[in-house]
Order: structure tokens, then sequence, then C-alpha cells
């Protein structure tokens, strides 16, 4: 068996007679090897077709969703033009979050206390 | 190729989940009947930034250092029952779709409170505040990037 440096210096004119010799015996796998590998080239290359339709689709998908997304959801109109108004809206919105808070430590307390006193009953 | 499908459903996914926001919620009750609502903008926001600190000093709490890293308010008070139920029903899938860690929680004689934050251990990016008082349900929602530690301060000075 030849190596691939010898075959790689071979002339065209060499390679075609050696492949028109009928002497030389073919590996019998062989041309399953090579339809197999034909095969595998093309479904290769319909997969490379649909790379590009498929990426489009994907890319079309992600604006529409996005599109909806804006559209169906748009900025609201302030409330306020006046910063001032608005300043006092969100002092406003602090004091009921802050009353949320001191009410809840409040109950903290007083449950604290409770507790103080059943252990001082004990 | 597989990459890509799972990036597209990946990036609808997260698409839609950002659907259920503050903002959604507003646009969809802002309208309705016997609802207050307010809504201000991130410009708003920097305009109230500009406002001098000496007049924006309140009595007790200094507002300005996190108003600064406001981005939008959004306020919804219902005293329609119907509508109420259904404010109080998407603001508990939305805390549930946005991953938010319940901050604190008072119930007495049906009164609930709940308040809501979502970020890091730094900084909060939107905090959430919903209240049952006997048919009205109110809802806050407050974005922005909000050093936590000045938000915690900002509550707890405010309670005292």
């Amino acid at each position: 068996m030849k190596s691939i440096d010898e075959i790689t210096r071979l002339s065209a004119e060499d390679l075609e007679r050696i492949s028109l010799d009928e002497g030389i015996p073919l590996p019998e796998e062989l041309s399953g090897k090579v339809q197999e590998a034909v095969r595998a080239a093309d479904r290769q290359a319909q997969r490379r077709r649909w790379i590009l339709p498929s990426g489009i689709a994907a890319a079309v998908a992600v604006l529409i969703a996005v599109g909806l997304t804006l559209t169906r959801n748009p900025e609201p109109q302030d409330t306020f033009d006046d910063p001032y108004l608005a300043y006092a809206e969100v002092e406003r919105v602090f004091s009921k979050i802050s009353g949320a808070v001191a009410y809840g430590a409040e109950k903290v307390n007083e449950s604290e206390q409770t507790l103080d006193k059943l252990s001082y009953w004990k | 190729m597989k990459q890509l499908y799972i990036l597209v459903a990946m990036l609808l996914l997260g698409i839609s989940a950002s659907a259920q926001d503050g903002r959604s919620l507003y646009n969809k009750y802002s309208d309705c009947q016997n609802v207050e609502a307010v809504y201000i903008s991130p410009a708003m926001f920097r305009l109230i930034g500009k406002i001098p600190d000496v007049e924006m000093n309140n009595e007790s709490v200094n507002l300005g250092p996190i108003i600064k890293s406001l981005s939008g308010l959004y306020v919804l008070s219902i005293r329609e029952p119907g509508t109420a139920e259904e404010l109080a029903h998407d603001v508990n899938a939305f805390i549930k779709k946005g991953q938010y860690e319940l901050l604190m929680e008072a119930k007495d004689n049906g009164e609930v409170t709940r308040m809501y934050t979502v970020g890091d251990e730094f900084f909060v990016n939107s905090f959430v505040m919903i209240a049952r008082q006997g048919e009205e349900v109110s809802f806050i929602c407050l974005d922005g990037t909000m050093p936590r530690d000045q938000l915690e301060d900002l509550i707890a000075d405010a309670a005292k």
C-alpha cells in the first residue's frame, strides 16, 4: 500500500492509469463508505440551506414580540406637570409606606411586651 | 442551530415575563372607574431631582438622594370590589413571576399589607407594596436603582 505522500507525488497521468487498472483489487466496503460519505455531505448541505431562513424567521419572531410588547404596554402619561406636585406625591407615597412599616413595628413591640409579661408571671 | 432556537425561546420568554410589570398593571387599571391612579415618569423624576435640596427637605426625612435613583412610580387605589380583587390577583401573579422577595407582611382584622423588593444585596430595582383595607386595594410600585441601605434607612427613619 502506498503512503499519502507517495500518492500526492504521483502525476495526474499516473493517477488516471492506476484508476483504470482493473488488476488492482478494491476493498469490498469502499463503495459503501463512498456512498455514505456522499449522503452525509448531502445532508450537511441540506442543513446549511435551512440556516439562513431559520435565522430570518427567528429574528422576525423576536421583532414581532418586541413590537407587540411595546405597543401593548406604552408609557403612561405623567399625572403631574409640575415637579413640585410630583414631589409632594412621592412624599405622600413614602409616608404611606413608612406608616405601614411603623404599624408593623408597633405590632412587633406589642407582641414583645406580651411575651415579656408572660415570662414575668411564669 | 439548536443554540439559536434556545436563545430565541429565552428571549421570547423574557419579553413575555417583562410584560407583567408595574406599567402593564397601571395601563390595565388606571382608566377603570373608581380608581385613583398616579404615574411619575423617569423624566419627571429627573426634574424633581433638579429641585434644590433645601426645598426637598421634609421636617423628618430627606427624600433627595433616593429620588435621584428612581425611574418610575405607579400608584393604584381601587375601591370597586370586583376590580380590586382582580388587581390583587394580578399583583400576586406579577410578584411570583418577577421573583420578588417578601420584605414585610402585616395583618390585622382582615387588613393586609405586604411589601416586596427585587434586586441584589446592594440595589433594589423594584419595590412593591400592596395593601388591602376592607374592599379597597392599594398598589404602589417604585422602579429604579435604589441603594438598598438608603431605601431601608429612609423607611425606618420615617417610621420612627
